[in-house]
């Protein structure tokens, strides 16, 4: 049974036996057309199929049965088969006899199956699959027309059919369909449901009222198309066709396997936004992909693609077998690459031939073999028990290597907004608001008595001590050696200052008694603690340190991220010719009488050292020269703060005579900007090494080497191509896998393709089953119209936004989506498309609806994973390191769903509710539920209750009154003004709201506070609560998360 | 797209049309009375019933069991501290362990080792009636030894914490694959509508090396979401978004709630969408699971003798005693299935200290669930699941043991199996279960044939196959079935 129809209660499954066949039945049961399979149990069949002219096609009614029902035991497993007959070949059914040419009714094969003794029946009855009379009465058909067979529908070439000239190709086909079923097509859709259709399709996002007014205002004939293209050049287009592809490559922001640590590969999901918005080939985008390292000249961008290679799950856990996860890795590797590319369930042949398809073993692990030579690990981690000594001292908190460190615009520009946003602000205060002049003379005039005697704006603290009785210090050349032995802790007493003190430098330099380097041994990692301690008590207090860098470090990390800064600890490789570290504290530090600043050191091994101080906070700390030139303008110049440079500015706003509110902005940017990291990150990208062995394993077994080493080859019995030749001469590779998958010949992939694209706009492929084209998958309702599809898109240069456009200005796609009677009495899964399917927003979108409705949405493009609201607690059980979820505190709180953190043992609660996948496994085919769950998470889910409050303020703030505001909020939620019933009903909640708050005045307060956007002071918030109800109400509408 | 919603869909929209042209949708005060929802728990909302509400259209035999409480003691106990005796390793302790055995044979991190028998730290005793042998550390277990079946031959594939959580479960490693509470929902419904199915709780522990788990243990893999088991959380709000925001109370809440349903229903005036419809179901719904998990979660009308059986100190404390109690009220309540996460179990060293800890805070609650089902008649048709993902190995890792697959122990009581037996051996070193060795596989077949379920017959088509919990293998093993 399809499991289009696997429900249990509500519908009789028994006359859908035959999936689309069972829904097309219905609808041509009483219509002259081709053979309808007539049913199970199902009295009326008889007499119906009577009067159908007998036409059986093996493709679309024969094969599925015998699939079904036969080929387990009688089909391509050469290891099930039984009694030595193969029934999916026609040669070999034949040969085996079971069909008579001369008497077809006497032929074993029917004697079988109509058979009433238990150990004659066809299936036998432990196969606890028996034939239904219909589908005896079509094999009999069948074998009465001499069991002609057909090859394969996907495993042929397609063919572009003629379509007559000026006729949509689209409508063509569907036109025939419908009335060859006798449908009535439905009309168009009104222009406000196709508009926020054509919005939710092709950008995610749903219009805003004055683009549904420019719209709907717009009489040019061309005013749809102009739309259409309009959309196919927003940026935000490429954010919603990405989604759909990131799920069939499984892209996840963690690695998966037990700690499920964090992976570096966002740049390749951004990658994969903009290549959808450029419209790059797609078969430049599978090359790039799959081997945009073996390219002729890889670029930084195919490298990016490659990451797809890397998307597999991995695992550093204690006790894992390397070999073992290699070779769940090379098997998950085939399954994402059947099932990303060729709709294939590959997968199945990894432990035996395929039941159904013609795939084998061999076909599996040839497939693997074109993987074998990617850089890897079975297990990322160096453990005694299983040495990595590539990845030796490797912990938890590692990447997951080869990486490659590129740009990321995203953050490029983050930088520079805040770096904007620092001069503006610095301006802002030494402009607008000029700070206190006495404050600022007595300030500058401190600073410059400090340049006087150090220009270089650093101080060499040379009256230091060392605490204890060794080692002992010597100062030598304005720096200091340590003498002595035990040198690995020190606590450093520094001379008292004039000025306040707000940076530390620290320089390791070159000691002869290490032979010129920095120290004997290879690495140290330091640790400094600065402590104010006062002479009275004896007691230290820890200075705080706002912030620390060198100009050299090796690299430390934190659930793989490499850790900013070094002020938890500074490794460095002693063969470095000298590093310098810069401590910036949290504020200026005057010391008190009686007071000193001690600095406590561990970890050293370097005898070497030079400490300065500062009043001044180099730009960054990690280039503490960088800002010779700026100083010496200021030694020169500057008086007042209007004439004050933005590096004058900065020094004042940090200095702590300008109050700590701004310098707690100017470091709360600065944090911002250090966590951009350059405007580079790194990703996991695609290196080759010499190919592993690759074998089968009999049974999948791992542990099994006795299988037949195979080389790399595609599925032998699709057509090869160039490969052939190449093949011949030398191993093949991942370029010539990727070039197979995108050659004329291939007869999957650009069906399979045109066939998920058609899904995203009519809510169902033209073949059901997207992720099986094979055997069991879904014979396609229009062929003729798929077919043409795919040679269209193949020879169109695989233009994906040419498909794009064709699928959208055919009138099928706009016909109104509310069925009629009639259809849905002739076709009530609209198999043939009279009408426009209903199609609930994916869990993404209907974040980003509900977020645009709000006019909340961030529209920022690309970049690090964002971290919306989630339940406390959800991460507790994320061990290896532990894991706590921060949600993002400022604009990132509303980007869109695509840029979410898409962790995979525990998927964000709001998608795993609307049913998006963890992105374990390959999925071209999300569930599509409909639970309490989602209800529950729109009702209270922070994001959706912050969304109403905020849409709630606007509303009262930039309409009249209760009735416009009412208006207002159905054309942003629907697009489309609410009736007289809904606006009534509406008005009298709000009363009732209203009544509600106002007695319960506390509860308005909370409620209008959810969340952090700002709530506007000059609304009673008795009244913003009772919109914010108002707009919840609506904000939950099944409507406002479905497209129709 | 689901495939099964687009059948409710289709009748929907017929019914839908329908009621539209016969002027009569559901009308407000039925809407009002279902909202309001709050109804008395009473026996027939999830007492007797002929037939499953899932799939399954009829039993395929008479089942024993109608809900199943899985305590996973994630980690893997050792069996051989616990329930599987095994004097020689005491005798053999130390020495080198015989290599016939170990070759070729997976291991953890005993990897590229030398293997050495460890002999067990706990002494073992014969209890009841049954005279069923249970190492000190369990002296509570000991007690209910009549009631309980001890399985010591149970083996698995999977050699480390995450596969192996992931083949106990769904009898399978690749991701996205049913979880065995998934199936069941799938195949019987639940007996309730007020609450999840199928529910996991987890528990908090002090023994030390927790190892995660993941949702895709309690994931529905390719069945629709709806049978996905729902995770409460230990601490704060049990279930995702099941509070009203700040500031809502429950009317304003409910009032709410109706206002969305009766803008749903004139809105689908126009659309003619099931979908719509059931939508306007799963609201009244949730509502109603905001009211009755409140209810349930609240302790304060459990007698103190109760709280003591368990061994509670605070309910609602996130114990492992505390959820044993939660367990049996989601029980009580018609929940198909229950599993608790206690993750105290990861022994690869100073197992003689931890394993006193786990064991310690386990002992008593799980006695006490078998017990309190027991005294409340519903023993006969719970089932109560101990066991964790693998066991240990009979070698020793320096203080502790390594993961194990060849051979662990655990036991079942309830829902038709057979009380105060042992079933299976392991060979005398306890490496491998060699009478009556018992695979996941044949696990999951007979729990699902105590619930009425021929394994072979509870399929889904996904990808053009019919799967099944058991994949192609699995036996029924009548000896744990009562007679």
């Amino acid at each position: 049974m399809n499991p289009q129809f696997s429900d249990n209660g509500t519908m009789n499954t028994r006359t859908l036996n035959f999936g689309w066949s069972g829904a097309w039945l219905a609808a041509s049961a009483l219509l002259a057309g081709p053979l309808a399979p007539s049913t199970a149990h199902d009295t009326n069949t008889t007499a119906r199929s009577r009067q159908i002219v007998a036409e059986v096609r093996y493709n679309r009614d024969v094969r599925p049965i015998l699939s079904d029902h036969c080929f387990a035991c009688h089909g391509p497993d050469a290891n099930q088969r039984q009694a030595d007959l193969r029934l999916d070949r026609r040669e070999e059914a034949w040969a085996a006899g079971v069909f008579d040419a001369e008497q077809p009714e006497a032929s074993e094969f029917l004697q079988r199956v109509t058979s009433s003794d238990p150990d004659e029946v066809m299936p036998p009855p432990h196969f606890l699959k028996p034939l239904s009379p219909s589908q005896i009465e079509i094999l009999k058909r069948w074998v009465a027309a001499g069991a002609p067979y057909e090859d394969h529908w996907s495993y042929v070439a397609p063919v572009k059919a003629e379509v007559p000239p000026r006729v949509h190709p689209i409508d063509y086909w569907v036109d025939r369909s419908i009335a060859a079923q006798g449908l009535p097509a439905g009309p168009q859709a009104e222009k406000e449901t196709l508009l926020r259709r054509l919005f939710l399709d092709l950008v995610g996002i749903p219009p805003t009222p004055a683009e549904q007014t420019e719209f709907i205002l717009d009489q040019r004939p061309d005013a749809f198309e102009r739309c259409v293209d309009r959309l196919l050049n927003s940026p935000q287009f490429g954010e919603r066709m990405a989604a759909a592809w990131l799920d069939v490559v499984r892209y996840a922001d963690t690695v998966g396997y037990h700690g499920d640590q964090n992976q570096n590969v966002f740049p390749y999901r951004d990658w994969v936004i903009s290549a959808f918005n450029r419209n790059l080939p797609f078969d430049q985008f599978t090359l790039w992909q799959i081997a945009g390292d073996q390219l002729e000249q890889p670029t930084t961008e195919t490298l990016i693609a490659s990451a797809f290679n890397r998307l597999n799950m991995m695992t550093r856990e204690g006790g894992a077998q390397p070999d073992e996860y290699l070779a769940k890795y090379a098997a998950d590797r085939v399954r994402t690459v059947a099932g990303a590319w060729l709709g294939s369930t590959l997968g199945c042949a990894e432990c035996h031939d395929h039941k159904y398809d013609p795939f084998t073993m061999e076909d599996f692990y040839s497939m693997a073999a074109f993987f074998a030579d990617l850089r890897q690990w079975g297990v990322y981690q160096d453990y005694e028990y299983t040495p990595n000594p590539d990845l030796r001292g490797w912990s938890n908190d590692h990447p997951f290597p080869p990486e490659l460190v590129v740009e990321v615009p995203y953050l490029q520009e983050r930088i520079r907004r805040l770096e904007q946003r620092r001069a503006e602000t610095i301006a802002d205060s030494l402009r607008r608001h000029p700070p206190d002049e006495a404050r600022w003379q007595s300030w500058q005039g401190e600073i410059k008595a400090f340049l006087q005697s150090y220009p270089d704006g650093w101080a060499f603290a040379d009256g230091l001590k060392l605490e204890g009785e060794s080692p002992t210090g010597r100062c030598v050349d304005q720096a200091w050696r340590w003498e002595g032995d035990k040198i690995d802790a020190l606590t450093i007493v520094l001379p008292p200052t004039t000025f306040p003190i707000l940076a530390v430098s620290i320089e390791i330099l070159p000691d002869d008694s290490a032979g010129g380097r920095l120290f004997s041994a290879h690495e140290m990692q330091l640790h400094c603690a600065f402590a104010v301690e006062s002479a009275a008590d004896g007691k230290g207090r820890p200075v705080a340190v706002e912030f620390a860098a060198a100009d050299h470090a090796l690299p430390r990390y934190a659930n793989t991220f490499e850790i900013l800064g070094i002020q938890g600890g500074w490794k460095i490789a002693a063969t470095v010719p000298r590093v310098r570290g810069v401590w910036q504290f949290a504020e200026p530090l005057r010391l008190a009488d009686g007071q000193v600043l001690k600095l406590k050191v561990t970890g050293n091994r370097a005898r070497h050292w030079r400490i300065s101080l500062s009043p001044l906070v180099p730009q960054r700390l990690d280039r503490p020269d960088a800002w010779q030139q700026q100083l010496g303008q200021w030694q020169n110049g500057v008086a007042s703060p209007a004439e004050a440079t933005e590096f004058v500015g900065r020094q004042w706003a940090l200095s702590g005579d300008s109050g700590g509110e701004l310098a707690a902005t100017i470091k709360s940017i600065e944090r911002a900007i250090r966590e951009c990291r350059d405007g580079r990150w790194p990703v996991q990208i695609s290196q080759t090494q010499a190919p592993r062995e690759t074998r089968i394993l009999p049974r999948g077994n791992w542990q099994d080497p006795t299988g037949k080493v195979v080389q790399p080859a595609t599925p032998h019995f699709l057509p090869k191509g160039h490969v052939q030749a190449s093949s011949v001469s030398r191993r093949l590779n991942r370029l010539d896998l990727a070039k197979w998958l995108v050659a004329p010949e291939n007869p999957l992939t650009a069906r399979v393709q045109m066939n998920r694209l058609w899904k995203q706009f009519f809510g169902v492929g033209l073949s059901a089953v997207l992720d099986d084209v094979g055997i069991q998958g879904q014979y396609p309702s229009h062929p003729e119209l798929l077919d043409w599809l795919a040679v269209e898109f193949r020879e169109s240069g695989w233009n994906f936004k040419h498909m794009v456009r064709l699928i959208v200005t055919s009138s099928a796609y706009q016909r109104s989506s509310i069925p009629t009677p009639e259809q849905l009495r002739l076709d009530p899964t609209n198999r043939w498309l009279s009408r426009q399917n209903a199609r609930r927003l994916e869990a993404e979108a209907v974040r980003d609806n509900a977020l645009a409705i709000a006019g909340l949405l961030n529209l920022d493009m690309g970049g690090p994973p964002v971290f919306p609201y989630q339940p406390d607690h959800y991460y507790e059980h994320l061990q290896f390191p532990d894991r706590r979820y921060v949600a993002s505190t400022d604009d990132r709180q509303y980007r869109r769903g695509v840029y979410v953190h898409w962790q995979r043992t525990f998927l964000h609660p709001m998608l795993a509710n609307f049913d998006a996948p963890s992105r374990e496994e390959c999925t071209a085919l999300r569930t599509e539920a409909n639970t309490p769950q989602q209800s529950l998470t729109l009702l209270n889910d922070p994001t959706y209750v912050e969304a109403a409050r905020v849409l709630a303020a606007h509303l009262i703030q930039e309409q009249a009154d209760d009735t416009a505001r009412v208006e207002s909020l159905y054309r942003r939620a629907v697009a489309r003004p609410p009736n007289a019933g809904e606006r009534d009903s509406l008005m009298k909640f709000l009363t009732k709201q209203r009544a509600h708050f106002a007695t319960n005045l506390p509860d308005a307060g909370r409620l209008v506070r959810i969340g952090l956007a700002p709530t506007p002071v000059d609304i009673p918030p008795e009244e913003l609560a009772a919109w914010t109800q108002t707009v919840r109400a609506v904000l939950n509408l099944h409507e406002t998360i479905t497209r129709y | 797209m689901t495939r099964e919603i687009s059948t409710e869909r289709i009748v929907r929209a017929q019914r839908r049309a329908f009621l539209a042209h016969s002027g009569y949708g559901i009308g407000a005060a039925a809407l009002g009375m279902l909202l309001r929802g709050d109804r008395p728990l009473a026996a027939a909302d999830y007492g007797q019933e002929g037939t499953p509400r899932g799939a399954l259209k009829e039993f395929h035999h008479t089942p024993r069991a109608r809900r199943i409480i899985h305590l996973c003691m994630a980690g893997g106990p050792s069996q051989f501290e616990s329930f599987d005796h095994k004097p020689k390793l005491t005798e053999l302790h130390g020495q080198l362990f015989p290599a016939s055995l170990t070759q070729g044979q997976q291991l953890a991190q005993l990897q590229n080792t030398e293997l050495r028998v460890r002999g067990p730290f706990t002494k073992f005793a014969r209890h009841g009636e049954s005279g069923q042998e249970i190492s000190e550390l369990f002296p509570q277990i000991a007690t209910v030894a009549d009631d309980i079946c001890i399985v010591r031959s149970l083996f698995t594939e999977q050699i480390n914490h995450d596969p192996a959580h992931a083949f106990f479960n769904s009898g399978s490693i690749i991701k996205g694959r049913p979880s065995m509470g998934s199936w069941l929902l799938y195949g019987l419904g639940a007996e309730t509508e007020n609450l999840p199915g199928y529910v996991v709780l987890t528990s908090h522990s002090k023994a030390g090396g927790a190892q995660p788990i993941s949702a895709r243990q309690w994931s529905a893999g390719f069945l629709p979401s709806r049978f996905q088991g729902v995770k409460f959380e230990s601490k704060g709000t049990p279930v995702h978004y099941l509070g009203n925001p700040e500031g809502v109370c429950q009317s304003a809440q409910r009032e709410l709630i109706e206002q969305v349903n009766t803008l749903n229903q004139i809105a689908n005036e126009r659309w003619l969408d099931s979908e719509a419809e059931t939508r306007i179901n799963q609201y009244e719904l949730a509502f109603r699971m905001q009211t009755s998990i409140p209810e349930l979660t609240d302790f304060s009308g459990e007698s103190p003798e109760i709280l003591d059986l368990y061994g509670i100190k605070t309910p609602g404390d996130g114990s492992f005693a505390s959820q044993c109690l939660l367990a049996r009220r989601l029980a009580e309540r018609g929940v198909r299935m229950i599993q608790i996460y206690h993750r105290a179990w990861d022994h690869h060293g100073n197992i003689d200290r931890e394993m006193r800890i786990a064991a310690e805070e386990v002992d008593r609650a799980s006695a006490a669930l078998v017990k309190d089902l027991k005294q409340r008649g519903m023993l006969d048709d719970t089932i109560v699941l101990w066991a964790g993902e693998f066991g240990r190995t009979p070698m020793g890792q320096g203080s502790g043991r390594d993961h194990h697959i060849l051979s662990m122990s655990g036991w079942l009581a309830g829902g038709g199996i057979q009380p105060g037996i042992t079933v299976g051996e392991t060979d005398e070193l306890g490496y491998r279960a060699v009478v009556d060795p018992i695979s996941v596989h044949d696990l999951h077949a007979t729990l699902l044939y105590l619930f009425g379920i021929d394994h072979l017959r509870l399929t889904y088509r996904y990808q053009g196959r019919d799967f099944r919990l058991t994949d192609v293998f699995g036996n029924v093993v009548t000896k744990l079935v009562r007679s």
